[in-house]
C-alpha cells in the first residue's frame, strides 16, 4: 500500500472529508467563475503571461529587484536550501524573543515554525485558521483555507484544548477569540514575518494579500518586518503584478480581490525590512522543460478547490505543505528524495485542475510525466513491472489480444457477479460484468425525478456601463456603504483615495493614508473616493499606484477560516464607509 | 459513402462485446462503409502508470492497423484522446510526425456521427428517459460534450434529465481505481448519488470506462441502473 493510499484511506474512513469539501467546494467552484467573469475577458491569458514572462526571465528579474530593493532600503537575501533560509530568518531576528507570523506556504515548506521554536524563539502563528491548526499539529490542509478540514465543532474543542472556555462554536465567536489573543500579542513583539504574493522587480515594491488585518499588523511593525517568498514570486512590474492580483483572489476564494492587498515600498523610520527568497529546487525545476511552468503558480489553491481526488481524501492525505494536483505535482519536484514519489499517482487524471488553473499550467500532463520518471527511477513494485510487461506482450500482437479479451470476457462473466476488487471485502463494487443492457424497460422505469431539473440561475443583470454606479453596486454588495456625503464620528479615521476600482468596489490608498495601524485602530474607516478616479479593472490602477505604499482596500477586514463562514471585522473596523459625491 | 474504420477497443470487446455491432450499425445507417479494427489497444493503461515502453510498444501496433485508413472511428473518447494527444509524444524524430498523422485521422464516435454530412436523414426514436454522464476525457481533452447533447436530443421520445455536477470525474481514472480503491469509491459515491436524483435507471454516456466502473459500483451497492453506450443508444433509437 502507497503512503498516499494508506493516509487517504485512514481519513476517509474516520474524517470522512468529502461529506464537508464536496459541498463548500462545488459552491467555491461556481462562484469563482462567476467572479473571474467579472473582470476583463483575457484576465487569465493576461496573469498567465505576466507569470511565464517572470519565468522565462526569473535572473534578470531578480538583478533588476535586488538593486530597487537596495534604494529602498529594503534588505534582499536569497537562500539555497530550505535550512539555509531559516538559517537567515533566525539571523535577521536577531535577539527577538516574540514572533508574530502570518501565513506563508515557503514558511511551510522550510518548516520555518518549528525551527524558530526548537531555538526557543515564541513564534505565534496569527491568521485564523494557522492559529487552530497549529494547535491540531498536523498542518494546513489547503493553501488558503488551512482549517477547511475542521468543523465548528472540532475547532471549538481544539480551542478549549489551548485553554479557552467558550459557551458555544458559533464561529464568529471563534475567530473573534482567535483575533483577540493575536491582538495581544501584536501589541508586545519583537518582529513580524510574512509572506509575499509578487515582488515587483521594476519598483522594488512587495505585494501581499489577505482579509484579516493580521499581516497589516505584520508588515508594520515597528522594528523588523520579515518576509519570505519562493524565488519565483518575482514579476516584471506594477502591470503583470495587478495580472496576476486579478486572477488570484477569484480563484482562492471568489472574493473580488481580498480585503487588503498591500504594496509595501520603503521601511518607515526606525523599522527594518527584509526579504528571504527561497530556491529549495526551483532553479533545478527551471531547468527542465518539462516542469518549469509550474514556477508559474500563484499558490491560490483553485485547482484543489475542483479537485475530486482532493475532495474526497482532503488535504492532510497528502501529507505536504502543498496539497491537491499542485501539490501532487510540486512536491516530488521540490523533495526529490522519494517521499512524495507516489503523489502524482493520487489523480485520476480527470484534467480538471489544468482546466481551473488561472495561470495556465498543465497539471495534468505533469503528473503524466512524474508517473513516467518514478517508474524510471524504479518507484514501481516487481510485481507491477511484471504485469505491464506481460500486458505489452499480450497486447503488441492482434491474435494474442484477442485471446485475452476473450479470456478477460469469460473469466468476468462468472466472476463479476461476485467478487470484489482485489478480493476487498470493504469495497462496495464488484467487478464488471461483461453483460450487454438486458431490460430496456428500464428506459421507462425512471421515477420522480428528485434534484432540480432547472436549477435556478438568478441572472445578473448586466452591469452598469458607468462606473460609479458600478463601483457603487460591487462595494455594496461586500457590505460597504457608500454614500453622498458623511458625518464624522469621534473614533473615525477619515482618508483620500487616490482611486477606486468598479468591477470589485476596492479604494486605492497611497503614501500616507496607507499608515496601517491608525486605520485598524479605528471604530469606522471613512474613505473620500473622486468619481474621476474610478477605473474598470484592477489592471488599470497603474498610473494611480505611485511609487511609495499602496493599500487596497476591498471591503472590511473579515475571515472565512471556520466552515467558510464570513467573520467581519477581525482586526480592523466591521465598517468601511465610502464618501462618493455627485459628479 | 465514406470508408471507415470502427476500432473496437481492447477493454469493450471483454466487457460490452456487443457494443461495435451497434456502432457499426448507426455508422452503416449513415452510409458509411465499415471495416473493424480489433485486437489493438491504444496503449493507455500503462502510458497513464508511467509505462511508457510498453505504452509505445502497444500504441505502435494500433497505429500500424489504423494506418491504411482515412478515418477511424472509436466509441471511447478516451482512447481517442490517447491516440491523438499522447501517443506520438512516444515517438522521436519522423515517427513522431508519422504517428501524429495516423492520430489526426482518429475520430470519437458521437463526434463522428454529429458531424457527419448525412447526420441530419438519422431517423431516431426511443421511448424512455436516460441521464447522461459526461467523460473527463470527452470533455476536456476533446471537447466533444456538445456532439452527444446534441445527438441524445435529436431521439425523439427520449427525456434526458442532466445531471447536477456533470463535470464531474465519475472516480475511474483506469488503474486509479485499483491503486486508490476509497478514493475512487468516494468519488463514485458522490456521481451515483447524483445519478439516482434524477430518478432515471438507464445512464448513457459515449465512454463506455466510466460506465463499467459505475454500474459495478451500482450492483454493489444495490441501485437499480443499467448502462447504455451512446452507440448502443442510438443504434436501438433507429427505425
Amino acid at each position: 500500500m502507497t503512503p498516499f493510499r494508506s493516509r487517504s484511506a485512514t481519513e476517509i474512513r474516520t474524517q470522512r472529508p468529502a461529506a464537508t469539501l464536496v459541498p463548500i467546494m462545488r459552491k467555491l467552484v461556481t462562484d469563482s467563475e462567476d467572479m473571474l467573469s467579472r473582470g476583463p475577458d483575457d484576465a487569465k491569458e493576461r496573469a498567465a503571461a505576466a507569470r511565464a514572462h517572470a519565468v522565462d526571465h526569473l535572473e534578470e528579474l531578480h538583478t533588476e529587484l535586488r538593486g530597487n530593493l537596495e534604494r529602498r532600503g529594503i534588505g534582499y537575501h536569497r537562500a539555497a536550501t530550505a535550512e539555509e533560509a531559516v538559517g537567515i530568518v533566525r539571523r535577521l531576528l536577531g535577539d527577538a524573543k516574540r514572533v508574530a507570523k502570518s501565513k506563508t506556504m515557503v514558511g511551510e515548506e522550510v518548516g520555518l515554525t518549528p525551527a524558530l521554536r526548537a531555538a526557543g524563539i515564541d513564534v505565534l502563528e496569527t491568521d485564523i485558521g494557522e492559529y487552530i491548526v497549529d494547535i491540531e499539529g498536523r498542518g494546513p490542509s489547503h493553501l488558503t483555507a488551512p482549517a477547511i478540514h475542521l468543523n465548528r465543532s472540532r475547532i471549538r474543542d481544539l480551542l478549549t484544548r489551548g485553554g479557552a472556555d467558550l459557551p458555544d462554536d458559533d464561529p464568529e465567536r471563534l475567530s473573534r477569540y482567535v483575533r483577540d489573543i493575536v491582538g495581544d500579542f501584536f501589541k508586545d513583539c519583537d518582529a513580524g514575518i510574512t509572506g509575499a504574493n509578487v515582488v515587483i522587480a521594476s519598483s522594488g515594491r512587495i505585494g501581499i494579500v489577505e482579509n484579516e488585518g493580521n499581516v497589516s499588523l505584520g508588515v508594520s511593525h515597528p522594528q523588523l518586518h520579515i518576509s519570505i517568498t519562493g524565488l519565483e514570486k518575482v514579476v516584471a512590474d506594477e502591470a503583470a503584478a495587478l495580472a496576476v492580483l486579478e486572477v488570484l483572489a477569484p480563484s482562492a476564494t471568489a472574493q473580488p480581490l481580498t480585503s487588503f492587498t498591500h504594496f509595501l515600498a520603503d521601511p518607515v523610520p526606525g523599522q527594518q525590512r527584509h526579504i528571504v527568497f527561497v530556491d529549495n529546487g526551483r532553479s533545478r525545476i527551471l531547468r527542465d522543460e518539462r516542469y518549469r511552468d509550474v514556477l508559474k503558480c500563484i499558490r491560490c489553491g483553485a485547482c484543489m478547490n475542483g479537485c475530486p481526488v482532493y475532495r474526497a481524501a482532503g488535504g492532510l492525505s497528502y501529507a505536504s505543505p502543498y496539497m491537491g494536483p499542485i501539490g501532487a505535482v510540486v512536491s516530488p519536484l521540490l523533495w526529490p528524495d522519494g517521499r512524495y514519489a507516489d503523489l502524482p499517482f493520487a489523480s485520476s487524471l480527470c484534467g480538471r485542475c489544468s482546466e481551473v488553473c488561472p495561470v495556465g499550467i498543465p497539471l495534468h500532463r505533469m503528473l503524466l510525466d512524474l508517473r513516467a520518471d518514478a517508474v524510471g527511477q524504479g518507484k514501481a513494485g516487481m510485481a507491477e513491472r511484471a504485469g505491464w510487461m506481460a500486458w505489452a506482450l499480450a497486447f503488441g500482437g492482434a491474435t494474442r489480444a484477442r485471446a485475452t479479451t476473450a479470456f478477460a470476457r469469460i473469466s468476468l462473466r462468472g466472476a463479476g457477479r461476485i467478487v470484489r476488487p482485489q478480493g476487498n471485502a470493504s469495497d462496495p463494487r464488484l467487478l464488471p460484468e461483461p453483460t450487454p443492457p438486458r431490460d430496456p424497460a428500464n428506459l421507462r422505469g425512471a421515477s420522480r425525478h428528485s434534484t432540480e431539473t432547472i436549477v435556478a440561475v438568478e441572472m445578473e443583470p448586466p452591469a452598469p456601463t458607468d462606473l460609479a454606479t458600478l463601483f457603487r453596486l460591487r462595494a455594496e454588495s461586500l457590505g460597504v456603504a457608500v454614500v453622498r456625503s458623511a458625518r464624522a464620528r469621534k473614533g473615525d479615521i477619515v482618508l483620500e483615495a487616490a482611486a477606486g476600482i468598479a468591477s470589485t468596489g476596492s479604494v486605492l490608498l497611497t503614501g500616507d493614508a496607507t499608515s496601517r495601524r491608525p486605520l485598524l485602530a479605528a471604530g469606522r474607516v471613512v474613505v473620500r473616493l473622486n468619481a474621476d478616479t474610478i477605473v474598470r479593472y484592477p489592471s488599470d490602477l497603474v498610473p494611480y499606484l505611485g511609487d511609495r505604499e499602496a493599500l487596497i482596500l476591498t471591503g472590511a477586514s473579515r475571515t472565512a477560516d471556520i466552515e467558510k463562514q464570513i467573520v467581519r471585522g477581525i482586526h480592523g473596523a466591521e465598517d468601511l464607509i465610502v464618501v462618493l459625491p455627485e459628479k | 459513402m465514406a470508408r471507415v474504420a470502427l476500432f473496437d477497443p481492447c477493454y469493450m470487446a471483454a466487457l460490452r462485446p456487443g457494443d461495435a455491432g451497434h456502432a457499426r450499425r448507426v455508422l452503416e445507417a449513415l452510409g458509411d462503409e465499415v471495416t473493424l479494427v480489433d485486437g489493438r489497444c491504444c496503449g493507455q493503461p500503462a502510458f497513464n502508470s508511467g509505462f511508457r515502453d510498453e505504452a509505445r510498444t502497444v500504441g505502435r501496433a494500433l497505429l500500424r492497423a489504423a494506418q491504411p485508413h482515412d478515418a477511424v472511428v472509436v466509441a471511447s473518447g478516451s482512447c481517442v484522446s490517447m491516440a491523438q494527444h499522447y501517443l506520438p509524444e512516444l515517438f522521436d524524430g519522423a515517427r513522431r510526425d508519422g504517428a501524429a498523422s495516423i492520430a489526426k485521422r482518429f475520430h470519437e464516435f458521437g463526434d463522428y456521427v454529429a458531424t457527419h454530412p448525412k447526420a441530419a436523414s438519422l431517423a431516431l426514436k426511443l421511448e424512455g428517459v436516460v441521464t447522461y454522464h459526461d467523460a473527463c476525457h470527452a470533455r476536456r481533452e476533446l471537447g466533444v460534450s456538445a456532439r452527444a447533447l446534441e445527438l441524445l436530443a435529436r431521439v425523439q421520445g427520449l427525456e434526458l434529465r442532466r445531471l447536477t455536477y456533470e463535470d464531474e470525474c465519475c472516480g475511474f481514472g483506469g488503474a486509479f481505481s485499483v491503486k486508490l480503491p476509497e478514493v475512487s469509491v468516494a468519488m463514485m459515491t458522490a456521481k451515483l448519488d447524483d445519478v439516482r436524483g434524477t430518478g432515471a435507471r438507464v445512464l448513457v454516456s459515449g465512454d463506455f470506462s466510466c460506465l463499467a466502473h459505475l454500474e459495478a459500483g451500482a450492483r454493489g451497492m444495490g441501485i437499480e441502473l443499467e448502462t447504455w453506450t451512446l452507440a448502443e443508444l442510438l443504434s436501438r433509437a433507429l427505425a
